[in-house]
C-alpha cells in the first residue's frame, strides 16, 4: 500500500487499516487509524489532499443494537467508565455515550453480539 | 387454605388472584404474609439467563429410502444420533464446526456459534443446513442426506433440558494475574469484576426452597410455550447447606425441563456464546406457584438481603475452589461488593429486565384462563446426595 508506505516514511505517522474497499480502476476507500505527532499528522493529511485524495475524518463509536440486546448487563461489570449501566428501576441497559472512551472492552463481553463499532 | 383444584377451577371462571412475585413480595411487606395470603391464588416467578445444560430433541421424520443416521451436523453443529434412526439431540453448548461431512459452512458462518444458536434458530422460524451420513442396513439403504430443514418440516422438536433452574449459584471473581474467559464470561485479573448469575429474590426455585409446591409434572412457562418439569435436573444437590430461611447457600437443587420448542418464541429462546468458553442458550423460564397456604406465601416472601451466594476464585480451576465467603444478593445487586476489603464491581449475567418479563407473562397466560396448574405426581427428591467426579459446583466450602 504505497499511500500508508508514504506516510510512515515521510510524516512518520503510522496507519492502522480498519476497513479497505478498493477494487482496479475505482475509486477505493480505505479506513485508517493514524497515530503519530500531532503537526505531522497535519501535515500528513494535508500532502494526502494535494494528492487528491479525499480524506474525511470520523471518530470510533459504540453502537448498540436494541433489537439484539437482552439486558443481562454482563457488559456494565467490565466497562471501566460505567458508561454502561443498568437502569435501577427497569433493569434495562442504558448507554452513556459522553463517557464512552471506545476502550471496546464490552464488544467481546456481550454473550449475544449486541455491540459493535460504527468503523 | 386452597387445593390446585380449587384454583384451577378458579382460573377456568376468570376469577383467579395471580401476582407476579414481585407483587407478592410487595403485597406481602405491606399487608403481611398472613393477609396477603388470603388474597392470592397463584404466584409467578420467571428467569431469563444462558442455560448451557440444553437441548432438542429432533425426530427428522422418515425418507425414502430410509436412512439409519450414523453422524449429523445441523448447520455445522454436530447432533447426537445414537438412538432411533432419524431421532437427533441437538445439544446447546455442542461448538459449530467444519465436519468430515464435507460442510459448505466454513470459518466466519461457523464461529462463534453453536448449538444454542441452531435451536433459537429453527424456533425464529429459520431455515438450517443438515447433513448425515447413514449406516447402510437391509432395513436402511440410504448412505447419506443432505437438505434444509425447519421447525414446520420436521416431524417433532422438543427441549429435554437435563438441568435448568439452578436453585442458588456462585459467584465468579479471578484473583489471578491474567484474564479469565468463564461461562460467566470474562473475570478480570487481580478481582476486577465480579459475576453473579442467579436473581436472588426473582429465583423460582429460592421462592420455594424446598421444592413443597412444584414437583415432577408441574406446568411451567418453557421458552414461550408450555412445558413440564421432567425429573430432578443432573447435579440436584438439595442437602446443601440452608440459612434458617431455608434457601441454600450456593448451588443446590435442579430441574430437568421438558417441552415443545414448536410452540416457543423467538423472543425467549437466544443462542448466546460467551468468548474462549463456547455457545450456550438463553431461556426464558416461568414457574407459578400455587399459594396453598400461608407458609408457602411466606417463602415468596423472601428478600434479596436473606439470600446469598459464594464468591468463588476461578483463577484456581480445581473441582473446589477457593471461596471469598458469603455476599448477599442485595449487596451484589447494589453494584459492588467488598472483597478483603476492595471494592469489587458486579454484573449479571441473567437478565432482570426479561426476567421480569417473564413472570409477566405467565401472569397474563394464567389470567386469559390458557394456563392450568398441576398437582406434581411425585416429589423432587430431597435427600440426594453429591457424588463428585470430575464435575464440580455443588461442593462448596463456605466455612
Ligand atoms: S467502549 Fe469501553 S468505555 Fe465505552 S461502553 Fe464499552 S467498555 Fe465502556
Ligand atoms: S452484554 Fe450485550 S446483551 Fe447483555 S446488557 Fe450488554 S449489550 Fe445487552
Amino acid at each position: 500500500m504505497p499511500i500508508t508506505y508514504r506516510l510512515a516514511k515521510d510524516f512518520n505517522v503510522a496507519a492502522n487499516i480498519i476497513r479497505a474497499q478498493v477494487a482496479p480502476n475505482q475509486v477505493g476507500k480505505l479506513v485508517v487509524e493514524l497515530s503519530g505527532d500531532i503537526d505531522q499528522l497535519d501535515e500528513a493529511m494535508e500532502w494526502m489532499r494535494d494528492q487528491g485524495i479525499g480524506v474525511s475524518l470520523v471518530s470510533r463509536e459504540i453502537l448498540i443494537d436494541e433489537e439484539v440486546c437482552v439486558h443481562c448487563g454482563l457488559c456494565t461489570g467490565v466497562c471501566p467508565t460505567e458508561s454502561l449501566k443498568l437502569d435501577s428501576q427497569t433493569f434495562q441497559l442504558t448507554f452513556n455515550r459522553s463517557r464512552c472512551i471506545v476502550c471496546e472492552q464490552c464488544i467481546p463481553t456481550c454473550p449475544v453480539q449486541a455491540i459493535s463499532t460504527n468503523l | 387454605m386452597r387445593t390446585i383444584a380449587e384454583i384451577n377451577d378458579k382460573i377456568c371462571r376468570g376469577q383467579a388472584v395471580v401476582w407476579t412475585v414481585e407483587e407478592a413480595k410487595a403485597q406481602a411487606a405491606e399487608r403481611g404474609v398472613t393477609a396477603a395470603a388470603k388474597l392470592v391464588d397463584v404466584v409467578t416467578t420467571g428467569t431469563f439467563e444462558p442455560m448451557e445444560a440444553s437441548g432438542a430433541i429432533i425426530n427428522l421424520g422418515h425418507t425414502d429410502p430410509p436412512i439409519k443416521i450414523r453422524e449429523c451436523r445441523l448447520d455445522g453443529v454436530l447432533a447426537y444420533a445414537g438412538f432411533g434412526a432419524v431421532d437427533l439431540y441437538l445439544g446447546a453448548s455442542q461448538v459449530a464446526e467444519a465436519g468430515r461431512l464435507g460442510d459448505s459452512l466454513e470459518g466466519d458462518e461457523l464461529r462463534d456459534r453453536g448449538g444454542g444458536h441452531v435451536i433459537a434458530d429453527l424456533i425464529a422460524g429459520k431455515s438450517v443446513q443438515l447433513r448425515a451420513s447413514g449406516y447402510v442396513t437391509d432395513c436402511y439403504p440410504r448412505a447419506a442426506l443432505e437438505t434444509t430443514i425447519s421447525r414446520e418440516r420436521i416431524n417433532q422438536f422438543y427441549l429435554f433440558n437435563p438441568r435448568n433452574l439452578y436453585q442458588n449459584f456462585i459467584v465468579g471473581v479471578n484473583g489471578g494475574d491474567r484474564p479469565l474467559f468463564t461461562y460467566l464470561g470474562p473475570l478480570q485479573p487481580r478481582l476486577g469484576n465480579a459475576v453473579y448469575s442467579n436473581l436472588g429474590e426473582l429465583s423460582p426455585l429460592l421462592n420455594d426452597p424446598d421444592l413443597q409446591v412444584i414437583g415432577i409434572g408441574s406446568r411451567i412457562f418453557l421458552g414461550g410455550g408450555v412445558g413440564y418439569i421432567a425429573w430432578e435436573g443432573t447435579q440436584h444437590f438439595p442437602l446443601q447447606k440452608r440459612l434458617p430461611n431455608r434457601t441454600p447457600v450456593g448451588p443446590a437443587a435442579t430441574v430437568a425441563l421438558i417441552g415443545d420448542a414448536k410452540q416457543m418464541e423467538p423472543r425467549w429462546v437466544r443462542g448466546c456464546y460467551f468468548k474462549s468458553y463456547g455457545p450456550s442458550l438463553m431461556l426464558g423460564v416461568g414457574v407459578p406457584l400455587p399459594i396453598l397456604n400461608e407458609a408457602v406465601l411466606a417463602y415468596c416472601a423472601v428478600r434479596d438481603a436473606d439470600l446469598v451466594a459464594p464468591v468463588v476464585d476461578f483463577s484456581i480451576p480445581r473441582r473446589v475452589r477457593p471461596t471469598f465467603g458469603l455476599v448477599s444478593y442485595a449487596q451484589l445487586k447494589s453494584g459492588q461488593i467488598a472483597i478483603e476489603g476492595r471494592r469489587v464491581r458486579t454484573a449479571p449475567l441473567a437478565s432482570q429486565y426479561l426476567s421480569r418479563e417473564v413472570a409477566i407473562a405467565l401472569k397474563q397466560k394464567i389470567l386469559a384462563g390458557g394456563f392450568e396448574l398441576t398437582v406434581p405426581v411425585a416429589p423432587l427428591p430431597a435427600d440426594r446426595k453429591f457424588i463428585p467426579q470430575d464435575s464440580w459446583g455443588a461442593e462448596i466450602d463456605v466455612s
